[in-house]
């Protein structure tokens, strides 16, 4: 390759990495200002570091509280995804019976539900089982619209589950269930730990839900949080940086860390 | 013996009866939803907290039991939970008449002209009895007392040889010294949509006047008459000579205001609602005056709104009804009003400029109410909580289209006065 | 395969949790759309007419005029870039993919609802940096409030969609790229062909899948985002940002009228549904 166009290459990968970066050094810049600095440029790093700010978001605007409620709520959603798509996973994909494409039709036709349009009947119904304003309001239909891509993205994952182990261990005598337990979820590890992650990250970024089924401060994730404070805490840009800050950086650091299986899960659907 | 067991007895059935009693009465539990934050809009949150301690104990044992909600989501909310059927027993939610009406005419609040006479709660005048009614009936019990203004900066008006404009060519010509100095003039953003219905309805006012607002309001005016057209064109106008800090349809309300108080603008127009974060976020002596008719037939006078107004489910019981009213005539009372004046930073509807020289208000406070209450007569309707949300939400998107000059006045009001023909269609008008 | 009844019992549980909170309020909504509403209490049924209704509303046809807007800015900016960037990576050492694939993704971890507030800032008319640095250029002519304009209040928005969509695009690029068989380049190579031959002719042509699929999912995800625009325009100035989920939000939520809502819900939902069937049909095609 030419010199010139290898330049060229490098200064693409470099704009878009500055692309993808300003922001997040931006909101890092201005959560460590103090609320004076507003109208001052924006690129300064004020000298000392200020950290007033997380403090003060922390306890006063009760990030700490939508903090908790964030991983009580993205935690929650996956377990109960992980309590049933896999199970649903591997019957569409290793097990033949009646109204399976029926059935599976089903499932694929909610992976692109809007949840905007739904969330007009959702309400009612919600408040009808009395669900209003509590955790399992948002925790049960979140978990639901991720369905039918955490079924689709199982039954991608356990058709690589051969079928020989099965059988082989069906012949011993041992039931569905157990086989499912002892056989099947050790193999199929690395995909559930995907799912995990999938589904945790899109239960923390949700904001409709719980904006429309919470009403109590005490808890709402972060996500509502973040976007209250805009009316709330008037033009105080320190409180909101580091309370953006708080709501991003542990999925930044999940996805950093665990890099691999996030790009597998995302990968399931597009690949195959 | 006998004498002290027939005393144990007395004593015994009293105290029976007095436990059978207590929980029925702890049992009436008022469940209220407000907006009074921290600071922001609205910032009277401790001052609630400390009137509803002070309230408790006259409500013969019931309680209430309060959720605060930001005012921009509360209107939201509300709305879910009556449709829902789970109206909160006692709310102060969205000002606005035929908002109000919409939830009478569908039967989700109470009438209240019964407490109205029981508690003569005669502070709130014709008009806002008026904006809280519905075919004869009241629904509402309006608190705050908002009025629009101008907010100035004294320091940079002295700097620049500006006196307080008396008349509206002297705001002009005030308008224009800032503009030359290179100072913004008017600090204003209409990001969040709603702050230019403030600054319409303040024109409107004082170019078409009370009289021909309530033709159109009431009667069959249409939104395209001459003097509509002419206050959407100063409004225009202002946009496009450089009354406002470019890019105003991108500034959030509260940066405007960070603008006018980090003295970088000379004035700004809004409403007492702020008075809070403008007293206490100015490094400068604040300074606020009333702005100048600008139709010369005009008289002088202000845009009148009332923060929200208390108003009671249908769906609640008779007892907590009766508790609910009773708090809030507790909330109204001279005292409770005094503690919202010095606490809360808010103008209870009725206060007089009398009451507010005698309490430990701040003195832009006095100044602003002083001058607002001053043309009670005159003062006009705020459009955006006055208008049905359908129209407020065509009227929120024209007028950014209108001051940004992607539409011109003739077709802001054909525009306006279409979706109010198709309001009034629907029923969805209000007339008190 | 195995013939078995112990697969309804496996799906049993993902099946109830999804009929009761997305496939119950579905039908609901279809119910709820021929019907007439007032301030959310349930009126007489009116039939079809709040379709009619929505066939004469300008705002629909805007909205749905954006939606469609969106799919091809997507198609245009970062999916494109996101081809270049997994290209340009494929030929380079391992340790940089890692650093960079992860550079490029990281704002796909974050919340839209918190990429809009930090992009509102961006664009800022009196603080954001968009400005500043125009300024600092000695372009300050070209200032402007980005996202306040209907000009480019659109375009500007869909610079913060593609912020967070690019680098999914680059992973899923990479993962396709790194599947392909190195024989074809390494032929190339002999052939002297230069990049962007090599890109025009193999890269493309063998990612066509992969290109299909984001575009897919890309129109798809273009049809139902909301959090972007509600914490950033509300759909302004004007209707310059309105797009459909918004027009549903304000009619249900604000405007209390939730037959019209469910209407524009279930309009919204055959869009969706009409191009994941189509895509299925396609991605089904060897």
């Amino acid at each position: 390759m030419s010199k010139s166009s290898r330049l060229l290459q490098n200064i693409i990968l470099v704009v878009f990495a500055l692309y993808a970066l300003t922001p997040v050094y931006l909101v890092f810049l201005a959560s460590v200002r103090s609320e004076a600095d507003l109208f001052s440029s924006p690129l300064t790093l004020s000298w000392p570091v200020n950290l007033t700010n997380f403090g003060r978001v922390w306890t006063d605007a009760g990030f700490g509280t939508y903090f908790l409620n964030s991983v009580i709520t993205a935690v929650s959603v996956t377990v109960l995804v992980l309590l049933t798509a896999p199970l649903a996973g591997f019957a569409f994909a290793k097990m033949r019976f009646a109204g399976r494409e029926v059935l599976f039709g089903l499932f694929l036709a909610g992976l692109v539900v809007p949840a905007p349009s739904i969330i007009v009947a959702l309400y009612g119904n919600l408040q009808g089982m009395g669900m209003i304003d509590t955790r399992w309001g948002v925790i049960l239909p979140q978990a639901a619209l991720l369905m039918p891509f955490s079924v689709f993205m199982m039954r991608t994952v356990m058709q690589d589950v051969p079928n020989e182990l099965i059988e082989a261990s069906l012949m011993d005598g041992a039931g569905f269930f157990h086989l499912f337990m002892t056989v099947v979820l050790p193999v199929v590890r690395p995909g559930l730990m995907s799912l995990v992650l999938i589904v945790f990250l899109f239960a923390w970024q949700e904001y409709l839900l719980p904006l429309v089924v919470l009403q109590t401060d005490n808890l709402k994730p972060l996500t509502v949080g973040a976007a209250s404070l805009q009316g709330r805490y008037g033009v105080d840009y320190g409180g909101i940086a580091a309370a953006g800050l708080i709501a991003f950086a542990p999925l930044v650091v999940l996805f950093l860390a665990m890099q691999r299986s996030f790009v597998r899960g995302l990968t399931a659907g597009a690949v195959k | 013996m006998t004498k002290t067991s027939g005393a144990a007895r007395v004593i015994a059935i009293a105290s029976l009866a007095g436990l059978a009693a207590q929980p029925a009465l702890a049992q009436t539990a008022v469940t209220q939803w407000d907006q009074f934050a921290a600071a922001g809009i609205t910032a009277a949150g401790p001052a609630m907290d400390e009137l509803i301690d002070t309230c408790e104990p006259s409500l013969d044992g019931a309680t209430i039991l309060r959720t605060v909600a930001p005012s921009i989501g509360i209107r939201d909310s509300y709305r879910l939970a009556v449709s829902a059927d789970k109206t909160p027993d006692l709310a102060y939610t969205w000002p606005a008449a035929s908002v109000l009406a919409g939830y009478a005419r569908i039967g989700a609040l109470a009438p209240l002209e019964d407490y109205y006479e029981q508690y003569g709660w005669d502070g709130i005048n014709e008009f806002y009895r008026g904006r809280n009614s519905y075919q004869g009936s009241i629904y509402g019990v309006p608190m705050e007392q908002d009025l629009m203004g101008v907010y100035y900066n004294p320091a940079l008006f002295e700097e620049h040889g500006v006196d307080v404009p008396t008349s509206y060519e002297e705001f002009q010509a005030a308008v224009d010294t800032f503009k030359e100095a290179g100072i913004v003039p008017i600090a204003f953003g209409n990001r969040d949509r709603w702050p230019a219905t403030n600054t319409l309805s303040l024109i409107l006012g004082l170019t078409a006047g009370l009289e021909t607002e309530e033709e159109v309001l009431f009667g069959d005016e249409p939104w395209t008459n001459a003097d509509f057209q002419s206050a959407a064109e100063t409004f225009q106008s202002w946009a496009e000579d450089g009354y406002f800090p470019t890019g105003f349809n991108g500034i959030g309300y509260d940066e405007a205001n960070a603008l006018f108080l980090a003295g970088r603008a000379a004035m700004t127009i809004t409403g007492t609602w702020v008075l809070q974060d403008m007293a206490r976020g100015a490094s400068f002596d604040l300074g606020v005056f009333m702005l100048p008719p600008i139709d010369e037939d005009a008289e002088p006078g202000t845009m009148w709104g009332e923060g929200s107004q208390w108003q009671v489910a249908a769906i609640a019981s008779d007892d907590t009804k009766d508790a609910a009213a009773a708090y809030i005539d507790c909330l109204i009372s001279p005292e409770s009003r005094e503690v919202w004046v010095e606490k809360g930073y808010l103008v209870p509807i009725g206060t007089t400029p009398e009451e507010l020289e005698q309490w430990d208000a701040l003195p832009i406070v006095k100044s602003f109410y002083t001058q607002g209450l001053a043309t009670a007569d005159t003062n006009f309707y705020d459009l955006h909580t006055t208008l049905p949300e359908s129209v407020t939400q065509v009227l929120y998107a024209e007028l950014q289209r209108l001051i940004s000059g992607d539409t011109d006045a003739d077709e802001f009001l054909t525009a306006m006065q279409a979706s109010w023909e198709q309001s009034i269609e629907n029923g969805e008008r209000w007339i008190p | 395969m195995l013939t078995t009844r112990a697969a309804y019992l496996f799906i049993l549980p993902a099946l109830t949790l999804y009929l009761v909170f997305v496939g119950l309020p579905i039908l609901q909504v279809i119910g709820f759309s021929l019907f007439d509403w007032d301030n959310g209490a349930m009126g007489e049924f009116i039939g079809l007419a709040n379709y009619r209704r929505m066939l004469g509303d300008q705002v629909f046809w805007t909205a749905l005029w954006h939606n469609g807007l969106w799919v091809l800015l997507t198609l245009a900016f970062p999916l494109i870039a996101g081809l270049v960037l997994a290209a340009i990576l494929a030929e380079r050492n391992q340790r940089l993919v890692q650093w960079l694939g992860a550079i490029y993704f990281i704002p796909r971890t974050i919340p839209l609802v918190v990429a809009g507030i930090i992009w509102g800032w961006i664009y800022n008319p009196i603080f954001g940096l968009m400005n500043y640095g125009l300024e600092t250029i000695g372009l300050g002519g070209l200032a402007g409030a980005w996202m306040a304009q209907e000009s480019t209040a659109l375009l500007s928005l869909n610079v913060v969609g593609a912020w967070t969509f690019f680098g999914f695009c680059v992973v899923i690029y990479l993962a396709a790229i790194q599947s392909i068989d190195p024989s074809f380049y390494e032929a190339a190579e002999i052939d002297g062909a230069s990049w962007w031959r090599r890109f025009k002719d193999l890269t493309v042509p063998l990612l066509r899948g992969s290109s299909l699929f984001l575009g897919l999912y890309a129109a798809i995800e273009a049809m139902r985002f909301f959090d972007l625009v509600w914490v950033t325009t509300q759909g302004g100035p004007g209707y310059a940002t309105e797009v459909l989920t918004t027009h549903i939000y304000k009619t249900f939520f604000l405007v209390g009228d939730f037959g019209y809502a469910a209407t524009l819900s279930v309009v919204l939902l055959i869009i969706v549904l009409s191009i994941s069937a189509g895509a299925f049909a396609i991605l089904r095609e060897p």
